[in-house]
C-alpha cells in the first residue's frame, strides 16, 4: 500500500506566496474613500472681498464652535447658506450660543466696502444675543503689499 | 546557436503588481499629510455684555473718529484739539500715548457711511500696537 511518489511530496499548484496584487486595490479604495468623504466646510463661500490686516491671527477654537456670518457688499447677511435680515440675527444666534455652552465664536466675514452702519447693527444684535467672542475675519496683510499700496 | 532559444527565461513575464500597493499607500499618506484645512483667522475682539456700561474718566480716552473718506481724527481726552491722520499712523500714536498713560482706552467712533475696511485698518493698527482696551462705536450726530 505504499503510495507511489509519496502523497506529500507532490508539488502543490497553488502559490505559496500571499497574494499581494489586491493590496493595491484596497489602498486605492481607501484613498478614494477619504477623498470623497472629506468635507471641508459646511457653508459655501460667499462672494466678498476680504479686508486685510497685519495683526491677523488664527482663531483658537474648534471648527464646530465657529459660526460664520457673511455680510455681502449690498448688506445682505448669510448664515449657514441661508439669507437673513439683520433683525433675525439675534434670534438665530441666541439659541446656537446657548447650545454651544457659551463657547461659540462668531466670525464676521464682511466685504471691505460694507458701510459701518451695517456692522454696528450686527454687533448690537450679537450683544443682545449675549455673544462675547467675535472675530472680524480678515486676510493676512504682508508688509510688502502694504508698502506697495 | 539554437540552444539559446530553447532556454527558458528566468524573468517573469508578468507585470510586477506587488509594488502597486506601496505606490497607493504612498499616495494615501501624501494626501493625508498635505491636506490643510483652511483655518479661520481674523482680528479677535471681545464684545461687552449687555447692560455692561463702565464710566471712564475722560482723560483716559483716546478718541478716534473715522470719516467716510478714510481720514482719521484723533482727539485726546478732554482737549478739543483734533489731529488728522491716516489709519496707519494710529499705531505710533497709541504706542506713544499708552507709554504715558497705561490706563488708556481707545474709543473708535466710525461714521455710518464709512467702508468697513477703514475701521479694520484702524483696529489692525491698534492691535498691532498691542492695544487691548478698544471700544467700537457708531459716530452719532
Amino acid at each position: 500500500m505504499a503510495i507511489k511518489q509519496g502523497g506529500f511530496s507532490r508539488k502543490s499548484k497553488t502559490s505559496d506566496e500571499i497574494p499581494s496584487s489586491s493590496l493595491a486595490d484596497i489602498a486605492f479604495l481607501l484613498l478614494i474613500f477619504f477623498m470623497v468623504t472629506t468635507v471641508f466646510r459646511t457653508d459655501s463661500e460667499r462672494d466678498i472681498i476680504w479686508p486685510q490686516a497685519e495683526a491677523t491671527e488664527k482663531i483658537d477654537e474648534k471648527k464646530k464652535n465657529i459660526l460664520n456670518i457673511w455680510v455681502e457688499r449690498n448688506g445682505s447677511i448669510f448664515m449657514n447658506d441661508q439669507p437673513y435680515t439683520i433683525e433675525q440675527v439675534s434670534e438665530v444666534v441666541g439659541p446656537l450660543y446657548a447650545q454651544s455652552d457659551r463657547r461659540l465664536v462668531i466670525s464676521i466675514r464682511g466685504d471691505r466696502e460694507v458701510p459701518y452702519m451695517t456692522m454696528d447693527q450686527l454687533q448690537k444684535e450679537l450683544v443682545s444675543a449675549g455673544v462675547v467672542r467675535v472675530v472680524f475675519a480678515t486676510e493676512l496683510e504682508q508688509r510688502m503689499t502694504r508698502q506697495r499700496r | 546557436m539554437a540552444v539559446l532559444n530553447n532556454k527558458k527565461s528566468k524573468v517573469s513575464d508578468e507585470v510586477p503588481t506587488s509594488s502597486m500597493a506601496d505606490i497607493a499607500f504612498l499616495l494615501l499618506i501624501f494626501f493625508l499629510v498635505t491636506t490643510v484645512f483652511p483655518k479661520d483667522k481674523g482680528l479677535a475682539i471681545v464684545l461687552p455684555e449687555e447692560s455692561e456700561t463702565v464710566e471712564v474718566n475722560q482723560k483716559n480716552i483716546l478718541h478716534i473718529v473715522i470719516q467716510p473718506s478714510g481720514v482719521v481724527e484723533v482727539r485726546r481726552g478732554e482737549s478739543q484739539q483734533v489731529q488728522t491722520v491716516s489709519p496707519r499712523e494710529i499705531e505710533g500714536i497709541w504706542r506713544q500715548d499708552v507709554a504715558s498713560n497705561p490706563n488708556l482706552i481707545a474709543g473708535v467712533k466710525t461714521h455710518p457711511d464709512t467702508p468697513y475696511k477703514f475701521m479694520i485698518d484702524v483696529l489692525d493698527a491698534l492691535q498691532t500696537a498691542g492695544a487691548d482696551k478698544i471700544s467700537l462705536q457708531l459716530l452719532e450726530g
